[in-house]
């Protein structure tokens, strides 16, 4: 260990940066996990590798380009490496398939397709970047540093960058967009900042004052937290983007068709510089099945997401560039921990005792998932404590535990919405479970009929079903999985799980700052919910999208976003 | 015969409110919430009461219901609960693409099929007119959705001919447009080949052997003319009739067609509408729909009067 380069990082950091740095030194986070985290807490590119160089590690090797802000200059974001990282000609069009939007407004929409569309035009204060596709990166805002105690987050905005209509952009814009946010509720912002907690220092740096400590704070104004693009500081609420095409970022939108798609022409005046690519071309469509097919009779080069089910063929299409992009995705078996055959905990844990879950993975995802651990900490997030032991199928135990209990016979309806993979993973589950003697009796219906009446109906989730299988989407912090479906009380606790110990947990999570705090939050969380298994979790799975071998660049978060800024033709 | 048309016309008055009524009653008696259903499932209670409250979903029955009859015979149909835009220009875009696809696979299966139905009628129990049979019955037993899925794979994902998704490129010229609808257009003309072509063979059979055809054939008339004079006119009557329902049909949109083919024509919109309890978009386009199956009709009943003058003297008794 090299102290004298370790102490010259030390002295330029933050609390909350230097305790991400010890964490690292003191081998609590691994190398991995230490760019990850540094790239939240505000680490720069070069402090990350002065760290890794002086613990005795191979800078070059640990990818910290996308770690973290650049301080020192250098190119670390998505932009600044989009002409010179594509290997490829100039010019030319990229055909992409991508989900029907919904709503093009910036501040209302919610769904993926909007998501990916208005993406292209407006940017993120962090975001991902083309070499690291889990971790934030600098967007708009080229660096960022928290107070000691992370209730105060200041960002330095990028410079020379221009809307589109050729105005400058400055804090003033951040703020503003910031001030809609928070009054329109964003789900992402909401308890953590409030009205006025965004200030303009001046007009290239933004403080953020939270309504408490936050140590993920980056996340909430990046890519992972969708709404939060940046907009003009005059832009009104409730305005889309193909009534007012003018955002920061690489591609101008030319052509919208609510129905049919859009149309994007290289924005000249980038601060990123030429994108390779002269536009884009998207296609609408309203299931996977259909851009499989598009794609493979050559009518558009690349998808934006698509389930396996309907692209099997695609995994192991040598003429594809596969993004099988690790997140959060995940579905939850939920058991009624209040009443019914499922309050016991060992029948609970008897349940999740049957599944085998390299089995589910391979079946229904020919691998391209995580193992699930029956708690909602994904392996993505850089605070997943891998120590609490993996449960594995034991048949065995499932048999002992039901003995435990006093149940015999157990006979349950699972009920499962009509959703991509999901009727077939609760054909699985059933086969599993009567390996352990235990009947499942699968229910399939419409996602209106199990949302509306098994999962969480209208009057509340007390009145869910014992039993069913639910989908969650991609999140950058567990927060919402732990707010609203576990937490006591929580709007989709349809397990009617109540627990102080985890309740406090999540309390310790949310407010922890610093790398062991949080890291102990999480351990703690993880080991309740594997043992208390108000939900059984087998996998997360992987974001599946990708383009023709015939273009190269493309990268895509797992929120529907897509980045063609350094995408170019073979 | 303006007496018929004015009649016709105060009939689709009648048939546009009944329409408007029945749309109207299955969206709002059957259980739902439209705020739920746009917001989905995770959203908060707290922001579906609000999103009903803008709308006005929550408002009495009868008050919408007023509202909702109002704009069928104003044109004001609103904008769409999901999207916010006017309904009216998203759907006039739907028709406009289910017209095209609708005329091509009509351009393509109406001279066929009539020209099948003709030919096999005068081979009449030959081997051309079993066969003509055959494949009439034959095709028009195979749903779109099959027909449209094994064109894709073959021509499109094997052979790449022809593009499988049917919205072409934005400005593209008539030509790529022709291109583009050919799969779909026959996935539809395949189907609809064997209606036609079967009911042109049993009315052109049957009025080969009516006496007038024969006397026409003994006052020394050629095959060509008895056919063009005697024959095609009262032949083609119930022909013309299916073809009127077919018009309605085919704009309507084939959802599974469109679904295969990615296009966004009427059906898909419709279906999305009804999805997201979007009720000013289904309402609009049902009228729509039924405005077009009503001229469809209308120029289909006037067709017939002009073919035929005995039922044009029926019409304007």
């Amino acid at each position: 260990m090299d102290y004298s380069e370790l102490d010259k990082v030390r002295r330029s950091t933050t609390p909350l940066q230097l305790d991400t740095v010890e964490a690292f030194a003191r081998g609590r986070l691994s190398r991995r996990e230490f760019i990850k985290r540094g790239a939240i807490v505000g680490l720069s590119m070069s402090s990350v590798a002065a760290v890794i160089a002086a613990c005795g590690g191979n800078p070059a090797s640990g990818a910290p380009a996308s770690a973290g802000a650049g301080t020192s200059g250098a190119p670390a974001s998505a932009g600044e490496s989009a002409g010179a990282s594509a290997a490829g000609k100039t010019g030319g069009t990229i055909r992409v398939a991508i989900q029907k939007p919904v709503k093009i407004d910036p501040v209302a929409m919610q769904d993926l397709g909007g998501y990916g569309i208005v993406s292209q035009s407006f940017e993120f204060l962090c975001t991902l970047t083309p070499k690291n596709l889990v971790d934030i990166g600098p967007g708009l805002a080229t660096k960022w540093t928290p107070n000691a105690d992370g209730t105060v987050w200041t960002f330095d905005l990028r410079q020379g960058v221009k809307w589109q209509d050729g105005t400058p952009f400055t804090s003033a814009d951040v703020v503003a967009t910031m001030e809609r946010l928070v009054k329109a509720g964003n789900s992402g912002l909401k308890g953590v900042l409030g009205p006025g907690g965004a200030v303009a220092t001046d007009p290239n740096t933004v403080t953020f004052t939270l309504l408490g400590a936050n140590g993920n704070f980056p996340y909430l104004v990046s890519v992972f937290n969708a709404q939060t693009v940046i907009t003009p500081a005059a832009y009104v609420a409730g305005t889309t983007l193909d009534k007012q095409p003018a955002g920061t970022g690489a591609w101008k939108l030319t052509n919208y068709n609510p129905q049919t798609g859009a149309t994007f022409a290289r924005n000249d005046d980038w601060w990123g510089g030429k994108t390779p690519l002269d536009g884009l071309e998207f296609t609408f469509f309203d299931a996977s099945g259909p851009m499989v097919t598009a794609y493979q009779g050559d009518s558009v080069d690349a998808i934006i997401q698509f389930d396996v089910l309907s692209g099997k063929t695609l995994l192991d299409d040598p003429n594809f560039n596969l993004i099988a992009q690790p997140s959060s995705l995940h579905r939850q078996i939920w058991m009624k921990t209040d009443q019914g055959q499922f309050a016991k905990k060992e029948v609970r844990q008897a349940l999740a005792y049957t599944f085998d879950r390299p089995a589910l993975i391979q079946q229904l995802f020919q691998g391209k998932s995580d193992l699930g651990n029956d708690h909602v900490i994904a392996p993505i997030y850089p605070y997943f404590d891998p120590s609490v032991p993996q449960r594995v199928q034991d048949i065995e135990k499932a048999k002992s535990l039901l003995s435990t209990a006093g149940v015999s016979n157990l006979t349950a309806t699972l009920h499962a919405g009509q959703l991509q993979e999901i009727p077939d993973l609760a054909v699985l589950l059933k086969s599993q479970a009567a390996q352990a003697g235990i009947t499942l009796n699968v229910a399939v219906e419409s996602l209106d009929t199990f949302y509306g009446a098994q999962w969480c109906p209208v009057d509340g989730c007390a009145g869910a079903a014992e039993l069913g299988i639910v989908d969650y989407g991609h999140r950058g912090t567990p927060d919402v999985y732990l707010n609203a479906a576990l937490k006591s009380k929580g709007i989709w606790n349809s397990s009617q799980y109540s627990s102080a110990a985890f309740d406090q947990a999540f309390t310790d999570f949310q407010t922890a700052v610093g790398v062991d705090a949080q890291k102990a939050a999480c351990n703690k969380i993880e080991t309740i919910l594997n043992e208390d298994v108000p939900i059984g979790l087998p996998y997360f799975y992987n974001y599946l999208a990708g383009s023709s071998k015939k273009f190269n660049g493309m990268y895509a978060s797992g929120l529907g976003q897509a980045f063609f800024s350094s995408t170019s033709q073979v | 015969m303006a007496r018929f048309i004015g009649r016709r016309l105060l009939l689709s008055l009648v048939t546009l409110w009944l329409l408007a009524t029945i749309v109207f009653i299955i969206a709002n008696v059957l259980p739902n919430d439209v705020g739920r259903t746009i917001l989905g499932p995770f959203a908060p209670q707290e922001s579906v009461d609000a999103l009903n409250e803008k709308l006005g979903t929550n408002r009495p029955i009868l008050v919408r219901y007023v509202d909702q009859i109002r704009g069928v015979f104003t044109f004001d149909y609103g904008d769409s609960f999901v999207n916010g835009r006017p309904v009216l220009p998203q759907l006039a875009d739907a028709i406009g693409r289910s017209a095209k696809l609708a005329g091509l696979a009509l351009i393509i299966t109406i001279p066929v099929a009539i020209m099948a139905g003709l030919y096999a009628a005068r081979r009449r129990d030959r081997p051309v007119d079993r066969a003509i049979v055959l494949l009439g019955v034959t095709s028009s037993s195979i749903p779109e959705f099959v027909t449209g899925t094994i064109l894709v794979v073959v021509v499109g994902v094997q052979l790449k001919l022809l593009p499988v998704l049917a919205t072409p490129p934005r400005n593209a010229d008539i030509l790529t447009q022709f291109r583009f609808l050919l799969l779909p257009a026959l996935s539809m003309a395949i189907v609809y080949f064997g209606y036609i072509a079967r009911m042109t063979r049993a009315g052109t059979i049957e009025v080969l052997q009516a006496d007038y055809t024969r006397t026409a054939a003994m006052k020394g008339l050629t095959t060509a003319q008895t056919m063009r004079r005697h024959v095609l006119r009262n032949a083609l009557i119930p022909t013309v009739a299916v073809i009127a329902v077919q018009i309605g049909y085919l704009f309507g949109g084939i959802i599974a067609v469109e679904k295969i083919f990615n296009y966004n024509g009427m059906g898909q919109t419709m279906l999305s509408a009804a999805q997201r309890k979007d009720i000013p978009m289904l309402t609009a386009g049902v009228i729509i729909i039924g405005v077009v199956y009503m001229v469809a009709t209308l120029i289909a009943d006037l067709t017939i009067a002009w073919m035929n003058p005995r039922i044009r003297l029926d019409a304007e008794r």
